[in-house]
């Protein structure tokens, strides 16, 4: 790890109210700069808690969490400018248009308002949604509300992108569009922190990632070297299901 | 303060958008003004602004009859008809239009009534000074009957009214002809024709004047009631699409997504906010032409706006503001539909009820006056009547602006909490 560490969350515990068990256990993890890392786990093993942590949508009950050399306790606003997040849920106003919703999450960034309609003209032409700019999002297919909200956590061309199951549910062409065009972000340096199921996608984009599990990181690694290292499996979804285990989670 | 007015800008074009949705808030609440405003005009115009239709069978036709005919046709109180003659089929009749519900009142005045009064004042002269009068009469006790019947569906204290009056009508013609019998007596003693005569109106008379709070001239009507106390409900009304507007945006993940950018929450909310105190002073302006222009038309009175427009606008934001507020509050208590539209449209009832919105505050019992104090309806409401029967200024409405700004603070706060500390999202 030659480049400099981004994310680093030390120690970091989350119980949540009315809980005994904690949803995240004492967890470390340092992310480098320009990594695409990989939360991967079962349902409930704690990637969506430690991702909404690390954006600010939860508080942890315990730990540390310095992104950029900002402590996320002291330093949030500054934190946020410098993070994009894009939830599982299509977190847009669907009365408004592609543009409209895009124009408000990017004023609201504080983005000028001549360099951010040329910013989304051009991410809309990127994802192939530029015709549709003056649509309303209740006219568009699931694949093209997905691809708008991941417009929105990166009008602000954040140097930390946050993505939680970004191509859930959506169909074969969006999720390659979606998985081409989150490979070009990467390349531009842009670290990205990605929870997943698709262990087919997590394989062809993390440069390394972490498998949690009851709240803890049971391996970690890349995903060549993670194959390598469970010799008696010859893919990532095998690795998975041999440090999960087989059991229904849900 | 540019992302504030993004924030206004997103507002904006999300109500454009539901056009359905802003008509349902303009047009309810003009139809319950209107609708209560003339249910409610019976109620304070009162019975001495309403005529009652009385139907009078005069057989008498004498003295006694045309007097009281002519005084109670004179009152502003009955709308007369008078039915003359002697036939017994002329009573039935009457007494049938008034089991009808034709007439309230039926007064029957029998043959020879005004003579009867007119024996007992010879009676009465007579036994002061005997021999005075030539005459076989001799009982000072006869007396007369006028029969009244009533439309069983007057309240009995409407008919004791009625009763007094007529009453009174009666006796004046009675002293009337004694004062006659007296100076008929004092002519033919001094053997002169006296020029006295029976003063027309009584020596005493009374003098009426609304004593209120509010004495700038403007009579307290079911208008002026009524466009203030539907205005409030309305812009409370408004809590229910803020509150719908907080948690749908909760539950399609906006808000958490506003989590994540450096703004702060409480220029979301004043966003909500200012957009929403824009509905509601159309509202209330709209409220305040149909008080004007279309109430008139159906009979009602016309709206009185008072001079002061600018103490008009003033509580009408204040009072936005408060309902904004208080609708942002239930936005961010309520983590579903149901549980917003049933709290904000039992609490507006509420705050209704008490505030005066329904019943004047004034004709409430007293212990429901002091629990009205606290109703932020009431403190609307009031500074709606200081501006419109007072013509109040800006400085005058300020007591009820200040409660009205700091319940809509105390809202707006109590929402920033719920964010920060509640399981809501």
């Amino acid at each position: 790890m030659n480049k400099p560490v981004v994310v680093d969350i030390q120690n970091l515990t989350k119980i949540y109210a009315g809980r005994h068990e904690a949803a995240v256990k004492n967890l470390d993890l340092q992310i480098c700069e320009g990594e695409f890392y990989g939360l991967l786990g079962p349902n409930g093993a704690g990637k969506t808690t430690t991702i909404s942590v690390i954006s600010s949508l939860l508080k942890p009950s315990n730990g540390n969490i310095v992104i950029h050399g900002y402590n996320l306790n002291d330093n949030l606003n500054k934190i946020k400018q410098l993070i994009g997040v894009v939830s599982q849920e299509i977190a847009l106003y669907n009365k408004m248009t592609a543009f409209e919703n895009l124009y408000y999450f990017g004023r609201l960034y504080g983005i000028d308002k001549g360099y951010l309609k040329k910013r989304i003209d051009f991410l809309l032409d990127r994802l192939g949604l530029l015709k549709y700019k003056n649509d309303k999002i209740l006219s568009f297919s699931g694949g093209m509300k997905r691809r708008i909200n991941l417009l929105a956590g990166l009008l602000h061309e954040p140097s930390i992108l946050i993505l939680d199951e970004p191509v859930v549910g959506v169909d074969v062409h969006s999720r390659n569009v979606i998985r081409e065009f989150l490979k070009e972000v990467n390349a531009d340096n842009t670290t990205i922190i990605y929870t997943s199921h698709i262990m087919e996608d997590a394989e062809k984009l993390c440069s390394r990632l972490s498998i949690l599990d009851y709240g803890e990181i049971v391996e970690q690694g890349s995903p060549h070297a993670l194959i390598t290292k469970h010799s008696d499996c010859s893919s990532l979804e095998e690795v998975f299901l041999k440090l999960t285990g087989q059991n229904l989670r849900d | 303060m540019n992302k504030l007015l993004t924030s206004i800008y997103k507002e904006g074009i999300l109500l454009i958008r539901d056009i359905e949705g802003v008509v349902i808030m303009f047009v309810m609440p003009l139809i319950l003004v209107i609708v209560v405003a003339l249910l409610q005009q019976k109620a304070f115009t009162g019975i001495s602004e309403d005529k009652i239709p009385v139907v009078i069978v005069d057989f008498d036709n004498d003295a006694l009859s045309s007097s009281l005919i002519e005084g109670i046709a004179g009152s502003d109180m009955f709308a007369v008809t008078t039915v003359q003659g002697s036939d017994s089929l002329m009573l039935d009749n009457a007494k049938r239009n008034v089991a009808d519900g034709v007439f309230q009142i039926g007064i029957y005045i029998p043959q020879n009534t005004t003579n009867i009064i007119k024996s007992r004042a010879v009676s009465m002269v007579q036994q002061q000074i005997p021999g005075a009068i030539q005459s076989n009469v001799n009982d000072i006790n006869i007396q007369g009957k006028i029969h009244l019947f009533f439309d069983p569906v007057i309240k009995q204290s409407f008919r004791g009214i009625a009763k007094s009056t007529l009453m009174q009508f009666a006796s004046s013609v009675e002293t009337r002809i004694i004062f006659d019998a007296y100076s008929k007596f004092i002519d033919a003693l001094t053997n002169q024709t006296s020029e006295l005569e029976f003063p027309e109106k009584p020596a005493i008379e009374f003098s009426e004047e609304l004593v209120s709070e509010f004495t700038a001239g403007i009579v307290p009507n079911a208008v002026q009631h009524n466009v203030p106390a539907w205005i409030l409900f309305g812009m409370f009304l408004i809590c229910i699409p803020i509150a719908g507007n907080i948690i749908k945006e909760r539950g399609d993940g906006c808000l958490a997504r506003l989590k994540t950018i450096p703004v702060n929450y409480l220029q979301i909310m004043i966003g909500k906010v200012v957009v929403f105190v824009g509905i509601c002073l159309i509202q209330a302006l709209l409220m305040i032409l149909v008080g004007i222009f279309i109430m008139p038309l159906l009979g009602l009175p016309q709206l009185q706006v008072g001079g002061n427009i600018m103490a008009l606008l003033i509580v009408s934001v204040a009072s936005g503001f408060a309902a904004s507020g208080f609708g942002i509050l239930i936005g961010s208590m309520a983590t579903t539909h149901i549980q917003a539209s049933a709290f904000g449209a039992v609490s507006t009832v509420i705050f209704a009820a008490i505030g005066g919105a329904w019943i004047p505050v004034i004709i409430m019992p007293a212990v429901m006056q002091k629990i009205s104090a606290i109703s932020p309806m009431n403190w609307g409401i009031h500074g709606y009547y200081e501006v419109f029967l007072r013509s109040a200024n800006a400085l005058e409405v300020l007591p009820d602006v200040s409660k009205l700004m700091v319940f809509a603070t105390v809202c707006i706060t109590g929402s920033l909490f719920f964010r920060k500390y509640g399981k809501s999202l």
